[in-house]
């Protein structure tokens, strides 16, 4: 099995692999940040921190311990949830803007951690040994992100998502309808920093060198472009966005120092032209449907128009 | 509403649009084979890894500049027993991902032998494994932090090591200038000083100078009294930053304000004319080593600069231009010495170097790939200029 792969990766082109990697990687970061900022309508400005953390854990497995590559990645998320649970307790109860402010001193304070911590090399940083594991990295990094994909998929669309989507709309109606917010907002974001784990030992472990710089404010933003880009609360959204931002700079590098400007002016325009994101507020389910099968919608559509 | 929504579209458009066929022109050239032949088997591809653009582009830029001054003279001497070299360059806009994508596409697409960067250490670190996997030579022209060459018997660097350049002057610190008592800043969120300031403090153990004050900064901060308060009290005979120079002129400019009359002194990281600028009056005295230094040159270095300033407009080269010149020179003698283009023949001979007169120093391979640089160029600033006070030759152990 693992040759069979071994030998796959081995004809394709490791430039475009590679390229599909950084994809997968993002798509899963983007996923995790969907679910607390999309879906709960939780503005969070740290989800880095909690990448940072799976980083360093799925580091500091591999250096010390070796073990095989899924129980490392396992043992990296929880630690994260774990951090992110521990963080979101308290903030969790604020709103708005006053949650987005905490998340962003706790990823500081994470940060400046990480900066002063022997075992994480202070500011040097850790050169990561190869993953335990047979499989391919690009295989690897592929099954997560389609195994997310799958559970965060399932995940709204469960009870417990409807839960989320209407603390997102009204948290006060939705308390009165005895949904229990701040129990499900902290589940949310200990599910959203578990993903940012597994997303962050995956990009220590295919950098192969992580310095706690590398997951300061610019990164978190990186994160939340690709899900307001794709569309707040859509997985398809989140996809599409995470896909795009990670490809463009590639795709744009035939235009050499003016690449980055058009980059800045491709985020200005889709926002003019797409405010709800890519695919925000596009039902993607009922468009499936209608284009195979040719069914209508039944009911009239409730999605609200910006302006 | 449709008017205004088609009227707004119709401008972005057309502002892409022109943006597109503005940088047109310059499309051809980069991203591309920029020198040398364009077609044909006959050309040796060498990569160049660095940031064009983004906050490291002061890095990237001149290494590239010096580079494709070697490329040209090599080329204009009837290249490598008749193949024409080639540069290819990519901008990774200091960007770790891009880096690893960019390191990849130029061994698979690009089919480059060589490798030149990345300056900063952290790309260094992600572009390395990938190039030692791939069987590709890599230089990095600037990587100072440790860790760099261990990560592949491929990689290699060529810049001045804070561990060669810190013992070889700790000497003339503690005789000449009669140091006895020193302060030490680190930056504790600068790789770069954190790194710089495990090899001084190894380097001074058993040596006639000791550690009086050890105080924390961070890269950003603007306000040093309390440190300088501390070290003041301390009364030291001289301060050692190892961080960058925005900070280091604000150090002094305190410490003067606090009456503390003790000079200060560190790496290449406070070699910038920005140092002066913003320290004024403050910084005179201090003191900064450096691998390169357009005073008292070689012949090979006079040359260099002479070449260099007909080049780019009477522009003077500094350090990673230098590096970057000796960077593909000592590929080019390593390909000749072999004769062979094939990274996994010309390895050895890279490994070779011996003694190798570069413009920015003469350079030796260590056993452990580890470049030795000499001579040290201890540099003081006098007069608001930069100007040598000592040149120190390095011997290799």
């Amino acid at each position: 099995m693992a040759e069979v792969l071994q030998s796959i990766s081995n004809s394709i082109d490791p430039y475009i692999l590679q390229i599909f990697v950084n994809i997968g990687i993002a798509i899963i970061l983007a996923l995790g940040l969907n679910l607390i900022t999309g879906v709960t309508g939780q503005l969070d400005l740290g989800h880095a921190a909690y990448m940072s953390v799976g980083a360093f854990t799925a580091a500091i497995i591999t250096i010390n311990l070796n073990l095989p590559f899924s129980i490392n990645l396992l043992i990296a998320g929880t630690i994260a949830a774990l951090v992110g649970l521990a963080i979101g307790f308290p903030i969790l109860r604020l709103t708005g803007d006053y949650f987005a402010i905490a998340t962003l001193g706790f990823a500081e304070i994470l940060k400046v951690v990480f900066l002063n911590l022997d075992i994480t090399n202070r500011a040097l940083g850790l050169s990561v040994p190869p993953a335990n594991t047979t499989i391919p990295m690009p295989f690897y990094v592929w099954m997560i992100t389609i195994l997310v994909i799958v559970g965060v998929t399932f995940i709204q669309n469960s009870r417990f998502g409807r839960a989320l989507k209407a603390i997102r709309e009204d948290e006060i109606a939705a308390e009165t309808m005895g949904i229990n917010s701040t129990r499900y907002k902290n589940q949310a974001f200990a599910i959203g920093c578990f993903l940012a784990g597994i997303g962050g030992g995956l990009y220590a472990h295919f950098i192969a060198y992580i310095n706690p710089s590398d997951f300061a404010f610019m990164k978190s933003i990186d994160i939340l472009n690709m899900v307001v880009l794709g569309g707040l609360g859509s997985i398809p959204g989140a996809i599409v966005g995470a896909s795009v931002l990670t490809v463009a700079p590639e795709f744009l590098r035939f235009m050499s120092e003016y690449r980055m400007l058009v980059y800045g002016a491709l985020l200005v325009f889709l926002m003019v032209f797409r405010p709800n994101g890519l695919l925000g507020g596009v039902d993607f389910r009922k468009m499936v449907l209608r284009i195979f099968f040719g069914k209508k919608e039944k009911k009239p559509n409730v999605t609200i128009k910006a302006r | 509403m449709n008017l205004k929504r088609f009227g707004a579209l119709t401008v972005v458009i057309l502002l892409i649009v022109s943006l597109m066929a503005g940088c047109g022109g310059g499309t051809q050239e980069t991203g591309k084979d920029t020198t040398g032949e364009t077609e044909g088997a006959e050309t040796v591809k060498i990569g160049f890894l660095g940031a064009l653009t983004g906050d490291v582009a002061m890095y990237g830029q001149p290494t590239l500049e010096g580079m494709k001054m070697a490329v040209e003279e090599i080329n204009a001497a009837g290249g490598i027993d008749g193949k024409m070299l080639e540069i290819v360059e990519d901008d990774n806009r200091g960007d770790k991902q891009e880096g690893a994508a960019i390191t990849q596409k130029l061994i698979s697409r690009d089919k480059v032998v060589a490798i030149v960067g990345d300056p900063t250490t952290g790309i260094t670190k992600v572009a390395a494994p990938i190039a030692n996997r791939n069987q590709v030579v890599l230089i990095s022209a600037g990587s100072t932090g440790s860790g760099v060459v261990e990560l592949g018997e491929y990689i290699f660097r060529d810049t001045l090591l804070d561990s060669v350049a810190i013992p070889a002057l700790i000497d003339y610190f503690t005789g000449e200038l009669g140091y006895k008592k020193v302060a030490v800043i680190t930056s504790q969120n600068n790789d770069y000083s954190v790194g710089m300031t495990e090899v001084f403090k190894k380097a001074i153990e058993g040596k006639d100078i000791e550690i009086v004050a050890d105080e924390k900064v961070n890269d950003g901060d603007k306000d040093f009294s309390g440190q300088i308060t501390n070290i003041k009290s301390k009364n030291p005979d001289v301060i050692f930053y190892s961080g960058y120079y925005t900070e280091g002129a604000l150090i002094m400019k305190e410490a003067r304000k606090q009456g503390l009359d003790v000079n200060m002194f560190g790496g290449d990281g406070l070699y910038s004319p920005t140092l002066i600028e913003l320290g004024g009056d403050a910084v005179e005295g201090s003191m900064v080593y450096v691998g390169f230094s357009p005073e008292q040159p070689t012949p090979e270095t006079a040359a260099f600069i002479e070449n260099f300033k007909a080049k780019y407009d009477d522009k003077t080269p500094g350090l990673f231009e230098a590096q970057g010149y000796d960077a593909v020179m000592i590929l080019a003698e390593a390909m000749k010495r072999a004769g062979s283009t094939d990274p996994k023949v010309f390895r050895d001979e890279v490994a070779n170097t011996k003694d190798f007169k570069g413009v920015s120093g003469t350079i030796t391979f260590q056993e452990n790939q580890e470049p030795i640089k000499s001579p040290v160029y201890l540099l003081e600033v006098k007069d608001g200029k930069y100007t040598l006070k000592k040149k120190v030759p390095v011997t290799v152990e």
